[in-house]
């Protein structure tokens, strides 16, 4: 509204024109940003910077680095990040972290997506159905990781999983959080066990998928579908040629979303193995916990830090078109 | 909608057998929670029903979830309450006003979306220190300014959303009979834009609630809230499935009784932003 009336008065000078206009408005608007970007530039922006400067430093909590205390710096140049590239607990992470990259988002794209359109076809009773898909998103992790841990007991009489595999024919002696074997895909071996943990994660976070289908899906007009239908379209082509359509933009956002939860997975793999056995499922965002705050005395902070910066770099370069779109959706009024 | 008879005993069959294979482990925990440990041990499914207690809900409470869950409820109520507050006054500002590097402040606080948690962890503690949160109760203060900090982005990306839709006239006919901008905030967005405010009011509720890392990394034992609890009881050698199962379902309950009472706003909430995300 306020834009448009400044183009009216004077559209050679709109720029100028707005920021005078808007001048006598300043005072309030820095008031009412004043509380929030206060804390945000504490507690996000200096500890964000002080991990970035502190990754080219060798310290532990122990002896912590401060910007203030020079006797506190041990600089170390880019050696923290040459030291996790070159680890093998850092590529087998990495790895690990590759399996939960592909196979998370796929699951929960897949899933939700057939959910959704189920739930779209039954309309009686969808809010229902909607429900009973959400509910594990409600779920902390932790516990989510506590449930499935009890599933997956080895033993037969306790682990509901071996016991229905075992009632199946599949066996009932399967270690499902320690070894189920792996695969071999260009010389990088593949540990399954990691399967386990995304598939406790997939159920506790699908239920975003099915929400934000069933949005996408709300669009979509009932004449159309049944025209289309009277016309002799079948169920496949109607999903391919009008859901699929409408559901660009909702299939957008679950990818991304679900990509960064599985870059960013740590609660889930934490409770349920410690990125055990060994490091058979360890990924990055615990790698790096471990090295800054499981073994105080050793001075590793800085390459956890190094690890952190990588992994942070990594998801905004990667989220950057989706983080420019939220801004410019953002900041369109 | 449904083409056929056939078809759609197909459709809900199917339906109807997915919902009930995502509700196991719910069923899982629940069982395990209310039977005996040796009845639990020889695989739930095969329980006798009579045998059913509460036992060891009692022992869990007294095995410290009690304070676990105390903890939880001052983390979150005082984080969400900050969240909210300076949330909402900053949403008023993104939504109505316009002031200097506004588009830059939302594109940092965007990114709160997208990195992991870790990139602020590290030097958090000696951070803590410096400010004298580390310790006492002062932790719970600490944990809430971080969980502000961590969902500013969330907080202004949604409220602010709300409060955009707010038709202008209102806000402009109230100026023009002098309302300043606390006021505008007070008598107009806020009352207006009140659905979205508690969307994302229980969003971040369930957020908090079920923290992990912040809490597990930045709070001494005695001020943990129950998720770092449960994590300390999971031990696997431990072997107290009746007391870890119980911990789980007190755990779980306030967010899915918030879920339940207020499912519209939970739903709307990430309606918008999976729609306009």
């Amino acid at each position: 509204m306020r834009e448009t009336t400044a183009t009216r008065v004077a559209p050679a000078r709109a720029g100028s024109r707005r920021r005078r206009v808007v001048g006598g408005r300043d005072l309030a608007a820095y008031l009412f940003v004043l509380p929030l970007t206060a804390i945000f530039a504490l507690f996000y922006l200096w500890p964000a910077v002080s991990t970035i400067l502190s990754s080219f430093f060798s310290w532990g909590l122990l002896q912590p680095w401060r910007l203030t205390e020079p006797d506190s710096w041990d600089f170390v140049g880019l050696g923290n990040y040459q030291d996790a590239l070159s680890d093998p607990d850092f590529w087998s992470a990495a790895v690990n972290t590759a399996i939960w990259l592909v196979v998370f988002p796929a699951l929960v794209t897949g899933f939700a997506l057939l959910v959704s359109i189920l739930i779209w076809y039954a309309g009686r009773g969808a809010g229902l159905y909607r429900s009973v898909f959400i509910l594990p998103m409600t779920i902390s992790l932790t516990a989510a990781g506590v449930i499935w841990s009890f599933i997956y007991n080895p033993d037969p009489s306790i682990g509901l999983l071996n016991a229905v595999t075992g009632l199946l024919g599949l066996g009932d002696t399967h270690l499902w959080l320690s070894d189920l074997g792996s695969i071999h895909v260009g010389g990088i071996e593949l540990r399954l066990v990691n399967l386990s943990l995304v598939v406790a994660a997939f159920w506790a976070f699908a239920g975003f998928g099915v929400i934000t289908f069933t949005a996408g899906l709300a669009s979509v007009s009932q004449e159309l579908v049944e025209a289309a239908r009277v016309d002799g379209a079948r169920v496949s082509q109607i999903v391919r040629y009008v859901l699929l359509p409408a559901l660009r933009r909702p299939l957008i956002v679950v990818v991304v979303v679900s990509v960064i939860f599985a870059l960013r997975v740590f609660d889930i793999v934490f409770v349920m193995t410690q990125g055990g056995p060994v490091q058979d499922t360890m990924v990055l965002a615990l790698l790096l916990w471990q090295d800054a705050f499981a073994f105080l005395d050793t001075p590793s902070a800085g390459l956890a830090a190094a690890i952190a910066v990588l992994l942070s770099a990594t998801l905004v370069l990667g989220a950057y078109p989706y983080l420019r779109q939220l801004t410019r959706s953002g900041s369109r009024r | 909608m449904i083409p056929n008879r056939g078809k759609a005993i197909a459709l809900y069959g199917g339906l109807t057998g997915l919902a009930v294979v995502w509700l196991v482990p719910v069923a899982t925990v629940t069982m395990i929670s209310v039977l005996p440990l040796d009845q639990s041990r020889a695989g739930w499914w095969n329980a006798d029903l009579g045998e059913l207690t509460y036992r060891n809900f009692v022992n869990a409470w007294h095995q410290g979830v009690s304070s676990y869950i105390v903890n939880s409820l001052v983390i979150t109520l005082l984080s969400v309450g900050l969240t909210v507050t300076v949330g909402a006054l900053a949403s008023y500002a993104f939504a109505r006003l316009h002031f200097r590097f506004r588009r830059l402040t939302y594109f940092l606080l965007i990114t709160t979306m997208i990195v992991p948690v870790q990139i602020i962890l590290i030097p958090l503690l000696p951070w803590f220190q410096t400010l004298g949160l580390a310790h006492g109760g002062r932790q719970y203060l600490g944990i809430a300014l971080v969980h502000t900090a961590f969902g500013a982005g969330w907080a202004v990306f949604m409220m602010s959303s709300f409060i955009a839709d707010i038709p202008d006239e209102l806000f402009e006919a109230a100026r023009v009979d002098g309302a300043t901008h606390m006021q505008l905030f007070r008598r107009i967005a806020v009352p207006l834009a009140l659905p979205g405010i508690v969307s994302f009011a229980i969003i971040d509720l369930i957020f908090v609630w079920n923290d992990l890392l912040l809490a597990l990394t930045l709070l001494e034992r005695d001020h943990q809230p129950i998720t770092v609890g449960l994590a300390n009881l999971q031990s696997p050698h431990l072997a107290q499935e009746d007391v870890v199962s119980a911990g789980a379902i007190l755990a779980i309950l306030p967010p899915l009784l918030l879920f339940a009472l207020l499912n519209r706003y939970y739903v709307r909430g990430l309606f918008a932003g999976g729609v306009k995300g």
